[in-house]
Protein backbone atom coordinates (compact mmCIF):
# COMPACT_ATOMS: atom_id res chain seq x y z
CA UNK A 1 0.00 0.00 0.00
CA UNK A 2 3.05 2.32 1.10
CA UNK A 3 4.44 1.35 -2.42
CA UNK A 4 1.46 2.27 -4.41
CA UNK A 5 1.18 5.80 -2.85
CA UNK A 6 4.89 6.62 -3.35
CA UNK A 7 4.22 5.63 -7.08
CA UNK A 8 0.94 7.40 -7.81
CA UNK A 9 2.31 10.37 -5.59
CA UNK A 10 5.49 10.40 -8.18
CA UNK A 11 3.11 10.02 -11.29
CA UNK A 12 1.05 12.96 -10.00
CA UNK A 13 4.37 15.38 -9.29
CA UNK A 14 5.63 14.53 -13.20
CA UNK A 15 2.71 14.88 -14.65
CA UNK A 16 1.41 18.27 -12.51
CA UNK A 17 3.07 19.94 -15.29
CA UNK A 18 1.21 20.10 -18.55
CA UNK A 19 -2.38 19.11 -16.51
CA UNK A 20 -4.57 19.59 -17.92
CA UNK A 21 -4.33 19.17 -21.72
CA UNK A 22 -6.97 19.42 -24.12
CA UNK A 23 -8.35 16.24 -26.10
CA UNK A 24 -8.57 18.11 -29.44
CA UNK A 25 -5.54 20.11 -28.67
CA UNK A 26 -7.16 23.82 -28.90
CA UNK A 27 -4.93 25.90 -26.48
CA UNK A 28 -1.64 24.52 -28.81
CA UNK A 29 -3.52 25.29 -32.11
CA UNK A 30 -4.71 29.10 -30.77
CA UNK A 31 -1.50 30.18 -29.50
CA UNK A 32 0.55 31.93 -32.02
CA UNK A 33 -2.49 31.48 -34.71
CA UNK A 34 -6.57 31.72 -35.09
CA UNK A 35 -9.33 32.34 -32.10
CA UNK A 36 -12.52 31.10 -34.06
CA UNK A 37 -14.82 33.38 -32.15
CA UNK A 38 -18.64 33.31 -32.36
CA UNK A 39 -20.53 36.87 -31.77
CA UNK A 40 -24.05 37.36 -31.35
CA UNK A 41 -25.55 40.65 -30.75
CA UNK A 42 -26.32 41.72 -26.55
CA UNK A 43 -25.41 45.45 -26.23
CA UNK A 44 -23.29 46.42 -24.20
CA UNK A 45 -21.61 42.91 -23.83
CA UNK A 46 -21.29 42.42 -27.31
CA UNK A 47 -22.40 44.69 -30.28
CA UNK A 48 -22.41 44.75 -33.74
CA UNK A 49 -24.16 47.57 -34.48
CA UNK A 50 -20.85 49.75 -35.92
CA UNK A 51 -20.21 46.77 -38.35
CA UNK A 52 -17.03 45.64 -35.98
CA UNK A 53 -17.37 43.69 -33.37
CA UNK A 54 -17.32 45.80 -30.38
CA UNK A 55 -18.39 45.63 -26.81
CA UNK A 56 -16.87 44.35 -23.15
CA UNK A 57 -16.92 41.00 -24.00
CA UNK A 58 -15.14 41.53 -27.55
CA UNK A 59 -12.61 43.90 -25.88
CA UNK A 60 -11.57 40.83 -23.38
CA UNK A 61 -11.46 38.07 -26.01
CA UNK A 62 -8.96 40.18 -28.05
CA UNK A 63 -6.83 40.88 -25.08
CA UNK A 64 -7.19 37.44 -24.53
CA UNK A 65 -5.96 36.69 -28.18
CA UNK A 66 -3.14 38.75 -27.90
CA UNK A 67 -1.97 37.29 -25.03
CA UNK A 68 -1.76 34.08 -26.87
CA UNK A 69 0.20 35.46 -29.70
CA UNK A 70 -3.27 34.66 -31.42
CA UNK A 71 -5.48 37.14 -33.97
CA UNK A 72 -9.13 36.69 -33.46
CA UNK A 73 -12.01 35.88 -36.15
CA UNK A 74 -15.31 36.54 -35.47
CA UNK A 75 -18.28 34.53 -36.49
CA UNK A 76 -22.34 36.39 -36.58
CA UNK A 77 -24.92 34.26 -35.55
CA UNK A 78 -27.95 33.45 -33.58
CA UNK A 79 -27.29 31.91 -30.07
CA UNK A 80 -28.46 28.70 -31.16
CA UNK A 81 -26.71 28.30 -34.26
CA UNK A 82 -23.22 29.85 -32.97
CA UNK A 83 -23.57 27.37 -29.50
CA UNK A 84 -24.48 24.53 -32.14
CA UNK A 85 -21.21 25.22 -33.84
CA UNK A 86 -19.49 25.68 -30.74
CA UNK A 87 -20.73 21.92 -29.53
CA UNK A 88 -18.97 20.80 -32.22
CA UNK A 89 -16.13 22.21 -32.32
CA UNK A 90 -16.47 24.42 -34.95
CA UNK A 91 -16.03 27.35 -33.16
CA UNK A 92 -13.88 28.03 -29.83
CA UNK A 93 -15.08 29.88 -28.06
CA UNK A 94 -18.98 32.13 -28.30
CA UNK A 95 -20.02 35.73 -26.38
CA UNK A 96 -23.30 37.20 -26.18
CA UNK A 97 -23.76 38.37 -22.76
CA UNK A 98 -24.23 34.64 -21.51
CA UNK A 99 -25.79 34.19 -17.66
CA UNK A 100 -24.68 30.99 -16.30
CA UNK A 101 -28.28 29.97 -15.97
CA UNK A 102 -28.74 29.79 -19.74
CA UNK A 103 -30.26 26.40 -20.43
CA UNK A 104 -28.07 25.79 -23.28
CA UNK A 105 -25.25 25.14 -20.74
CA UNK A 106 -25.89 20.99 -21.34
CA UNK A 107 -24.15 21.13 -24.42
CA UNK A 108 -21.23 23.04 -23.55
CA UNK A 109 -19.13 25.01 -21.19
CA UNK A 110 -19.44 27.92 -19.30
CA UNK A 111 -16.38 29.74 -17.71
CA UNK A 112 -16.51 30.39 -14.22
CA UNK A 113 -18.49 33.95 -13.91
CA UNK A 114 -15.96 36.57 -14.57
CA UNK A 115 -19.13 39.34 -13.42
CA UNK A 116 -21.48 39.34 -11.44
CA UNK A 117 -24.28 41.99 -11.69
CA UNK A 118 -26.97 42.52 -9.37
CA UNK A 119 -30.45 42.75 -10.72
CA UNK A 120 -32.21 45.28 -9.34
CA UNK A 121 -35.64 47.39 -9.13
CA UNK A 122 -35.40 50.66 -9.95
CA UNK A 123 -37.39 53.67 -9.41
CA UNK A 124 -37.20 57.25 -11.16
CA UNK A 125 -35.25 59.74 -9.15
CA UNK A 126 -37.41 62.02 -6.41
CA UNK A 127 -39.58 58.66 -6.40
CA UNK A 128 -39.75 56.48 -2.28
CA UNK A 129 -38.41 53.38 -3.85
CA UNK A 130 -40.65 50.24 -2.65
CA UNK A 131 -39.77 47.85 0.15
CA UNK A 132 -41.46 45.22 -2.42
CA UNK A 133 -42.81 44.87 -5.72
CA UNK A 134 -45.59 42.72 -4.78
CA UNK A 135 -48.48 43.07 -6.85
CA UNK A 136 -47.01 46.02 -8.44
CA UNK A 137 -46.60 46.67 -12.91
CA UNK A 138 -42.46 46.56 -12.87
CA UNK A 139 -41.05 47.11 -16.58
CA UNK A 140 -38.87 44.06 -17.96
CA UNK A 141 -36.88 44.13 -21.38
CA UNK A 142 -38.14 41.78 -23.57
CA UNK A 143 -36.32 38.44 -24.41
CA UNK A 144 -34.02 38.28 -21.07
CA UNK A 145 -35.53 36.03 -17.60
CA UNK A 146 -35.91 39.05 -16.01
CA UNK A 147 -39.41 38.94 -16.62
CA UNK A 148 -39.33 35.62 -14.59
CA UNK A 149 -37.54 36.78 -11.64
CA UNK A 150 -40.51 39.66 -11.62
CA UNK A 151 -42.94 37.08 -11.12
CA UNK A 152 -41.22 35.14 -8.69
CA UNK A 153 -40.89 37.87 -6.74
CA UNK A 154 -44.53 38.37 -7.03
CA UNK A 155 -44.76 41.31 -9.13
CA UNK A 156 -46.39 42.26 -12.55
CA UNK A 157 -43.75 42.34 -15.56
CA UNK A 158 -44.54 44.53 -17.92
CA UNK A 159 -42.00 43.30 -21.20
CA UNK A 160 -41.36 46.49 -23.41
CA UNK A 161 -38.43 46.63 -26.17
CA UNK A 162 -36.77 49.44 -25.03
CA UNK A 163 -36.65 50.66 -21.39
CA UNK A 164 -35.63 54.15 -21.89
CA UNK A 165 -39.05 55.08 -22.47
CA UNK A 166 -40.43 53.47 -19.54
CA UNK A 167 -41.94 55.14 -16.46
CA UNK A 168 -42.17 53.86 -12.80
CA UNK A 169 -40.77 50.93 -11.88
CA UNK A 170 -38.17 49.24 -13.70
CA UNK A 171 -36.08 46.28 -13.46
CA UNK A 172 -32.44 45.67 -14.97
CA UNK A 173 -28.79 45.22 -14.23
CA UNK A 174 -27.55 47.61 -12.11
CA UNK A 175 -25.09 49.60 -14.81
CA UNK A 176 -28.42 50.02 -17.16
CA UNK A 177 -30.11 51.55 -14.23
CA UNK A 178 -27.75 53.85 -13.88
CA UNK A 179 -27.50 54.57 -17.70
CA UNK A 180 -31.28 55.42 -17.23
CA UNK A 181 -30.83 57.88 -14.38
CA UNK A 182 -32.79 55.53 -12.37
CA UNK A 183 -32.34 55.36 -8.66
CA UNK A 184 -31.66 51.53 -7.65
CA UNK A 185 -33.45 50.30 -4.49
CA UNK A 186 -32.77 47.76 -1.98
CA UNK A 187 -34.72 44.98 -3.96
CA UNK A 188 -32.46 42.46 -5.34
CA UNK A 189 -34.18 39.93 -7.68
CA UNK A 190 -30.85 37.88 -8.40
CA UNK A 191 -27.25 38.22 -9.28
CA UNK A 192 -26.37 37.81 -13.51
CA UNK A 193 -23.26 35.58 -13.67
CA UNK A 194 -21.96 36.47 -17.05
CA UNK A 195 -20.09 33.84 -19.05
CA UNK A 196 -18.56 32.96 -22.22
CA UNK A 197 -19.17 29.93 -23.93
CA UNK A 198 -16.45 27.30 -23.82
CA UNK A 199 -16.41 24.21 -26.23
CA UNK A 200 -16.82 20.77 -23.84
CA UNK A 201 -13.67 19.01 -22.74
CA UNK A 202 -11.12 21.48 -23.99
CA UNK A 203 -9.83 21.66 -20.44
CA UNK A 204 -6.48 23.69 -21.00
CA UNK A 205 -8.21 26.20 -23.20
CA UNK A 206 -10.69 26.65 -20.52
CA UNK A 207 -8.37 27.25 -17.70
CA UNK A 208 -6.02 29.10 -19.75
CA UNK A 209 -9.90 31.11 -20.10
CA UNK A 210 -10.39 31.58 -16.89
CA UNK A 211 -7.85 32.28 -15.10
CA UNK A 212 -7.39 35.08 -18.04
CA UNK A 213 -10.58 36.57 -16.87
CA UNK A 214 -10.21 36.44 -13.59
CA UNK A 215 -6.94 38.61 -13.65
CA UNK A 216 -9.24 40.57 -15.76
CA UNK A 217 -12.48 41.07 -13.27
CA UNK A 218 -11.82 44.56 -12.02
CA UNK A 219 -11.33 45.80 -15.22
CA UNK A 220 -14.86 44.85 -15.95
CA UNK A 221 -16.70 47.78 -14.64
CA UNK A 222 -14.45 50.13 -16.45
CA UNK A 223 -15.52 48.27 -19.98
CA UNK A 224 -19.21 48.94 -18.79
CA UNK A 225 -18.75 52.33 -18.16
CA UNK A 226 -17.15 52.82 -21.80
CA UNK A 227 -19.35 50.54 -23.71
CA UNK A 228 -23.11 51.36 -22.27
CA UNK A 229 -23.17 54.81 -23.10
CA UNK B 1 -26.28 -4.95 32.75
CA UNK B 2 -29.61 -5.90 30.94
CA UNK B 3 -29.44 -9.69 29.79
CA UNK B 4 -28.49 -10.31 26.59
CA UNK B 5 -30.45 -12.88 24.07
CA UNK B 6 -27.61 -13.53 21.90
CA UNK B 7 -24.51 -12.76 22.87
CA UNK B 8 -22.56 -14.57 25.62
CA UNK B 9 -21.05 -12.15 28.60
CA UNK B 10 -17.39 -11.96 27.10
CA UNK B 11 -18.19 -10.91 23.67
CA UNK B 12 -19.98 -7.97 24.76
CA UNK B 13 -17.30 -5.76 25.38
CA UNK B 14 -16.37 -6.86 21.80
CA UNK B 15 -19.91 -5.75 20.35
CA UNK B 16 -19.33 -2.64 21.96
CA UNK B 17 -16.33 -2.15 20.11
CA UNK B 18 -17.87 -3.08 16.93
CA UNK B 19 -21.16 -0.79 17.94
CA UNK B 20 -18.25 2.59 17.98
CA UNK B 21 -16.60 1.65 14.90
CA UNK B 22 -19.60 1.53 12.85
CA UNK B 23 -20.45 5.20 14.43
CA UNK B 24 -17.46 6.21 13.64
CA UNK B 25 -17.65 4.48 10.34
CA UNK B 26 -20.88 6.56 9.45
CA UNK B 27 -19.61 10.32 10.27
CA UNK B 28 -16.66 9.64 8.47
CA UNK B 29 -18.47 8.25 5.64
CA UNK B 30 -20.73 11.95 5.59
CA UNK B 31 -17.65 13.61 5.44
CA UNK B 32 -16.15 12.02 2.51
CA UNK B 33 -19.62 12.21 0.89
CA UNK B 34 -19.67 16.23 1.70
CA UNK B 35 -16.03 16.15 0.51
CA UNK B 36 -16.56 14.13 -3.09
CA UNK B 37 -20.10 16.38 -3.85
CA UNK B 38 -18.04 19.74 -3.70
CA UNK B 39 -15.72 18.38 -6.14
CA UNK B 40 -17.89 16.83 -7.83
CA UNK B 41 -18.12 18.76 -11.12
CA UNK B 42 -18.77 17.05 -14.45
CA UNK B 43 -16.98 13.83 -13.40
CA UNK B 44 -19.35 10.45 -13.93
CA UNK B 45 -16.64 8.51 -12.01
CA UNK B 46 -16.80 11.58 -9.06
CA UNK B 47 -20.03 10.88 -9.25
CA UNK B 48 -20.28 7.10 -9.04
CA UNK B 49 -17.97 7.46 -6.44
CA UNK B 50 -19.97 9.50 -4.45
CA UNK B 51 -23.42 7.27 -4.69
CA UNK B 52 -21.07 4.34 -3.59
CA UNK B 53 -20.11 6.19 -0.96
CA UNK B 54 -23.76 6.84 0.37
CA UNK B 55 -24.67 3.03 -0.37
CA UNK B 56 -21.80 2.45 1.83
CA UNK B 57 -23.66 4.09 4.63
CA UNK B 58 -26.33 1.25 4.73
CA UNK B 59 -24.68 -1.74 6.04
CA UNK B 60 -23.56 0.19 9.33
CA UNK B 61 -26.57 1.86 9.65
CA UNK B 62 -28.17 -2.06 9.63
CA UNK B 63 -25.84 -3.62 11.67
CA UNK B 64 -26.61 -0.41 14.91
CA UNK B 65 -30.76 -1.04 14.50
CA UNK B 66 -29.75 -4.80 14.41
CA UNK B 67 -28.17 -4.48 17.40
CA UNK B 68 -30.59 -2.87 19.40
CA UNK B 69 -33.79 -4.86 17.78
CA UNK B 70 -31.68 -8.35 17.99
CA UNK B 71 -31.63 -8.19 21.80
CA UNK B 72 -35.70 -7.75 22.57
CA UNK B 73 -37.16 -10.82 24.28
CA UNK B 74 -39.15 -13.33 22.23
CA UNK B 75 -42.73 -12.64 23.01
CA UNK B 76 -46.13 -14.62 22.00
CA UNK B 77 -45.93 -12.76 18.40
CA UNK B 78 -42.52 -12.98 18.44
CA UNK B 79 -41.83 -16.75 20.16
CA UNK B 80 -38.39 -16.82 18.14
CA UNK B 81 -37.44 -13.86 19.61
CA UNK B 82 -35.85 -10.73 16.83
CA UNK B 83 -33.25 -12.37 15.30
CA UNK B 84 -34.40 -12.50 11.93
CA UNK B 85 -35.14 -8.89 11.84
CA UNK B 86 -31.65 -8.54 10.76
CA UNK B 87 -31.74 -10.41 7.86
CA UNK B 88 -34.52 -9.06 6.16
CA UNK B 89 -32.63 -5.28 6.75
CA UNK B 90 -29.68 -7.21 4.83
CA UNK B 91 -31.79 -8.09 1.72
CA UNK B 92 -33.11 -5.19 1.29
CA UNK B 93 -29.67 -3.25 1.20
CA UNK B 94 -27.80 -6.08 -1.11
CA UNK B 95 -30.68 -5.55 -3.73
CA UNK B 96 -30.52 -1.82 -3.13
CA UNK B 97 -26.56 -2.37 -4.00
CA UNK B 98 -27.40 -4.61 -6.67
CA UNK B 99 -29.61 -2.59 -8.63
CA UNK B 100 -28.00 0.73 -8.14
CA UNK B 101 -24.53 -1.10 -9.69
CA UNK B 102 -26.38 -2.40 -12.58
CA UNK B 103 -27.77 1.02 -13.19
CA UNK B 104 -24.31 2.65 -12.78
CA UNK B 105 -22.98 0.33 -14.78
CA UNK B 106 -25.16 1.02 -17.48
CA UNK B 107 -25.42 4.70 -17.64
CA UNK B 108 -21.58 4.65 -17.80
CA UNK B 109 -21.41 2.14 -20.48
CA UNK B 110 -24.13 4.65 -22.04
CA UNK B 111 -21.68 7.29 -21.51
CA UNK B 112 -18.38 6.01 -22.80
CA UNK B 113 -20.52 5.67 -26.22
CA UNK B 114 -22.45 8.99 -26.56
CA UNK B 115 -18.80 9.77 -26.28
CA UNK B 116 -19.30 13.24 -23.90
CA UNK B 117 -15.94 15.18 -22.97
CA UNK B 118 -15.96 16.46 -19.52
CA UNK B 119 -15.24 19.77 -18.85
CA UNK B 120 -13.23 20.17 -15.53
CA UNK B 121 -12.36 23.98 -15.21
CA UNK B 122 -10.88 25.67 -12.19
CA UNK B 123 -12.17 27.09 -9.30
CA UNK B 124 -11.08 30.52 -6.94
CA UNK B 125 -9.48 28.95 -3.19
CA UNK B 126 -7.72 31.72 -1.20
CA UNK B 127 -6.99 34.31 -4.56
CA UNK B 128 -5.81 31.47 -6.79
CA UNK B 129 -7.76 29.54 -10.03
CA UNK B 130 -6.78 25.93 -9.27
CA UNK B 131 -7.96 23.16 -11.16
CA UNK B 132 -10.85 21.31 -10.28
CA UNK B 133 -9.13 18.06 -10.74
CA UNK B 134 -6.43 18.22 -8.07
CA UNK B 135 -9.33 18.83 -5.59
CA UNK B 136 -11.38 15.88 -7.27
CA UNK B 137 -8.53 13.54 -6.53
CA UNK B 138 -7.77 14.71 -2.55
CA UNK B 139 -11.64 14.16 -2.18
CA UNK B 140 -11.30 10.61 -3.82
CA UNK B 141 -8.45 9.94 -1.47
CA UNK B 142 -10.24 10.68 1.69
CA UNK B 143 -12.76 9.06 0.99
CA UNK B 144 -10.62 5.64 0.36
CA UNK B 145 -7.46 5.44 2.84
CA UNK B 146 -9.49 6.09 6.10
CA UNK B 147 -12.47 3.46 4.93
CA UNK B 148 -9.30 0.57 4.07
CA UNK B 149 -8.18 1.11 7.77
CA UNK B 150 -11.63 0.80 8.98
CA UNK B 151 -12.42 -2.14 7.49
CA UNK B 152 -9.26 -3.95 8.40
CA UNK B 153 -10.16 -3.03 12.04
CA UNK B 154 -13.44 -4.50 11.48
CA UNK B 155 -12.56 -7.55 10.01
CA UNK B 156 -11.64 -9.36 13.20
CA UNK B 157 -14.39 -8.20 15.20
CA UNK B 158 -17.08 -9.62 12.82
CA UNK B 159 -15.22 -12.93 12.42
CA UNK B 160 -15.29 -13.42 16.50
CA UNK B 161 -19.02 -11.82 16.72
CA UNK B 162 -20.13 -14.85 13.63
CA UNK B 163 -21.63 -11.13 12.33
CA UNK B 164 -21.90 -11.45 8.78
CA UNK B 165 -23.41 -7.81 8.09
CA UNK B 166 -20.02 -6.24 9.73
CA UNK B 167 -18.33 -8.84 8.04
CA UNK B 168 -19.78 -7.75 4.45
CA UNK B 169 -19.21 -3.98 5.57
CA UNK B 170 -15.62 -4.40 6.48
CA UNK B 171 -15.05 -6.34 3.37
CA UNK B 172 -16.85 -3.40 1.43
CA UNK B 173 -14.84 -1.18 3.53
CA UNK B 174 -11.42 -2.40 2.58
CA UNK B 175 -12.11 -2.81 -1.27
CA UNK B 176 -12.60 1.15 -1.43
CA UNK B 177 -9.39 1.22 -2.21
CA UNK B 178 -10.48 0.08 -5.60
CA UNK B 179 -12.76 3.42 -6.09
CA UNK B 180 -9.99 5.48 -5.10
CA UNK B 181 -7.56 4.33 -7.61
CA UNK B 182 -10.04 4.19 -10.30
CA UNK B 183 -11.63 7.60 -9.63
CA UNK B 184 -7.86 9.22 -9.36
CA UNK B 185 -6.98 7.75 -12.53
CA UNK B 186 -10.08 8.73 -14.42
CA UNK B 187 -9.35 12.27 -13.21
CA UNK B 188 -5.91 12.26 -14.34
CA UNK B 189 -6.85 10.66 -17.49
CA UNK B 190 -9.29 13.32 -18.15
CA UNK B 191 -5.96 15.46 -17.50
CA UNK B 192 -4.46 13.65 -19.78
CA UNK B 193 -7.10 14.56 -22.72
CA UNK B 194 -8.38 11.37 -22.25
CA UNK B 195 -11.82 11.85 -22.05
CA UNK B 196 -12.93 8.46 -22.20
CA UNK B 197 -11.19 7.86 -18.72
CA UNK B 198 -13.80 9.26 -17.11
CA UNK B 199 -16.60 6.88 -17.79
CA UNK B 200 -14.24 3.79 -18.11
CA UNK B 201 -13.01 4.53 -13.96
CA UNK B 202 -16.74 5.06 -13.38
CA UNK B 203 -17.75 1.82 -15.10
CA UNK B 204 -14.84 -0.04 -13.29
CA UNK B 205 -16.80 1.36 -10.03
CA UNK B 206 -19.87 0.48 -10.56
CA UNK B 207 -18.71 -3.21 -11.42
CA UNK B 208 -17.26 -2.90 -8.01
CA UNK B 209 -20.68 -2.00 -6.51
CA UNK B 210 -22.46 -4.80 -8.71
CA UNK B 211 -20.02 -7.47 -7.22
CA UNK B 212 -20.69 -6.16 -3.37
CA UNK B 213 -24.21 -6.32 -4.08
CA UNK B 214 -24.69 -9.28 -5.24
CA UNK B 215 -22.01 -11.39 -2.62
CA UNK B 216 -23.99 -9.99 -0.48
CA UNK B 217 -27.83 -10.76 -1.92
CA UNK B 218 -26.18 -14.50 -2.22
CA UNK B 219 -25.33 -14.39 1.38
CA UNK B 220 -28.67 -13.11 2.56
CA UNK B 221 -30.55 -15.11 0.12
CA UNK B 222 -29.06 -18.50 1.28
CA UNK B 223 -28.90 -17.38 4.92
CA UNK B 224 -32.96 -16.93 4.64
CA UNK B 225 -33.26 -20.14 3.00
CA UNK B 226 -32.11 -21.57 6.18
CA UNK B 227 -28.79 -23.47 4.51
CA UNK B 228 -26.41 -25.24 6.59
CA UNK B 229 -24.54 -22.87 8.70
CA UNK B 230 -21.94 -20.99 7.31
CA UNK B 231 -19.04 -19.30 8.98
CA UNK B 232 -18.69 -15.30 7.75
CA UNK B 233 -15.89 -16.73 5.10
CA UNK B 234 -19.13 -18.80 3.81
CA UNK B 235 -17.09 -21.86 4.70
CA UNK B 236 -18.79 -24.92 5.81
CA UNK B 237 -19.41 -24.65 9.78
CA UNK B 238 -17.92 -27.59 11.40
CA UNK B 239 -20.18 -27.11 14.23
CA UNK B 240 -23.00 -29.62 13.55
CA UNK B 241 -20.67 -32.13 12.55
CA UNK B 242 -18.82 -31.35 16.26
CA UNK B 243 -22.52 -31.67 17.76
CA UNK B 244 -23.08 -35.21 16.20
CA UNK B 245 -20.00 -36.29 17.43
CA UNK B 246 -20.45 -35.04 20.81
CA UNK B 247 -23.28 -36.63 21.21
CA UNK B 248 -22.62 -40.18 19.51
CA UNK B 249 -19.84 -40.91 22.15
CA UNK B 250 -23.15 -41.13 24.97
CA UNK B 251 -23.82 -44.76 25.90
CA UNK B 252 -27.76 -43.73 25.18
CA UNK B 253 -27.21 -42.88 21.93
CA UNK B 254 -27.20 -44.96 18.69
CA UNK B 255 -27.26 -42.63 15.92
CA UNK B 256 -27.77 -38.82 16.03
CA UNK B 257 -28.34 -35.82 13.21
CA UNK B 258 -28.37 -32.21 13.59
CA UNK B 259 -30.21 -30.28 11.41
CA UNK B 260 -29.29 -26.51 12.04
CA UNK B 261 -29.98 -22.99 10.90
CA UNK B 262 -28.56 -19.75 11.20
CA UNK B 263 -30.42 -16.56 12.81
CA UNK B 264 -28.52 -13.71 12.55
CA UNK B 265 -25.80 -14.24 15.22
CA UNK B 266 -27.23 -17.70 16.56
CA UNK B 267 -27.90 -21.41 15.54
CA UNK B 268 -31.70 -23.04 16.11
CA UNK B 269 -32.30 -26.09 15.31
CA UNK B 270 -32.87 -29.96 15.85
CA UNK B 271 -30.69 -32.64 16.71
CA UNK B 272 -32.87 -36.20 16.01
CA UNK B 273 -31.07 -38.85 18.66
CA UNK B 274 -32.00 -42.45 17.99
CA UNK B 275 -31.61 -43.97 21.51
CA UNK B 276 -30.00 -46.92 22.30
CA UNK B 277 -32.12 -47.73 25.05
CA UNK B 278 -35.22 -45.48 26.71
CA UNK B 279 -34.57 -45.77 29.93
CA UNK B 280 -34.07 -42.63 31.68
CA UNK B 281 -34.77 -40.91 28.11
CA UNK B 282 -36.01 -37.69 29.64
CA UNK B 283 -32.58 -37.47 31.73
CA UNK B 284 -30.28 -38.03 29.09
CA UNK B 285 -32.14 -35.57 27.11
CA UNK B 286 -32.17 -32.82 29.38
CA UNK B 287 -28.70 -33.33 30.42
CA UNK B 288 -27.42 -33.56 26.16
CA UNK B 289 -29.39 -30.45 25.80
CA UNK B 290 -27.66 -28.39 28.84
CA UNK B 291 -24.61 -29.56 27.18
CA UNK B 292 -25.09 -28.56 24.04
CA UNK B 293 -25.60 -24.94 25.29
CA UNK B 294 -22.24 -25.14 26.89
CA UNK B 295 -20.65 -26.36 24.44
CA UNK B 296 -20.78 -23.34 22.36
CA UNK B 297 -22.97 -19.76 22.40
CA UNK B 298 -23.83 -19.75 18.91
CA UNK B 299 -26.30 -22.79 20.15
CA UNK B 300 -28.99 -20.78 20.80
CA UNK B 301 -32.04 -23.02 20.79
CA UNK B 302 -31.58 -26.37 19.98
CA UNK B 303 -33.98 -28.84 20.51
CA UNK B 304 -32.88 -32.57 21.04
CA UNK B 305 -35.62 -34.84 20.20
CA UNK B 306 -36.06 -38.72 20.52
CA UNK B 307 -36.85 -40.62 17.45
CA UNK B 308 -36.94 -44.11 16.16
CA UNK B 309 -35.70 -43.87 12.90
CA UNK B 310 -33.31 -41.19 11.32
CA UNK B 311 -34.60 -42.17 7.93
CA UNK B 312 -37.67 -40.14 8.42
CA UNK B 313 -36.40 -36.75 8.99
CA UNK B 314 -36.15 -33.71 6.56
CA UNK B 315 -32.67 -33.21 5.14
CA UNK B 316 -31.09 -36.63 3.86
CA UNK B 317 -28.53 -38.88 5.00
CA UNK B 318 -25.52 -37.07 3.15
CA UNK B 319 -27.01 -36.23 0.00
CA UNK B 320 -28.63 -32.98 -0.90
Amino acid sequence: MGMVATAVLTALTLTACGIPRDPEGTLERVEGGTVRAGITENHPWTDLSGGEPAGVEVDLIEAFAESLGARVEWFDGSQAELLESLEKRELDVVAGGLTADDPWAQMVTFTQPYAEISILVGVPPGRQPPEEIDGLRVAVERGHQTAALVEDAAGIPVEVDDLSGARGLVAAEEWELEKLGLVPSEIELDKAQHVVAMPRGENAWLVRMERFLSDRAASVDELLQEHAS
Amino acid sequence: MKHHYELPREKLPIHRKAVRLEWLTIGYLITAIVGIYLTLGNSQAMKTAWIEDMLSLIPPIVFLIAARIRNRPPNERFPYGYHRAVSIAYLCASLALTLMGAFLLFDALLNLVATEHPSIGTVELFGHHIWLGWLMELALLWSAVPAVFLGRAKLPLARDLHDKVLFADAKINKADWLTAVAGMAGVLGIGLGLWWADSVAAAVISVDILYDGLENLRAVVTDLMDTRPTTVDDKVDPLPARVENELRKRAWVKDVRARLREEGHVYFGEVFVVPSTEQNLLGNIERAHQDLHDMDWRLHDVVVTPTRSLEDQDGSNGEG
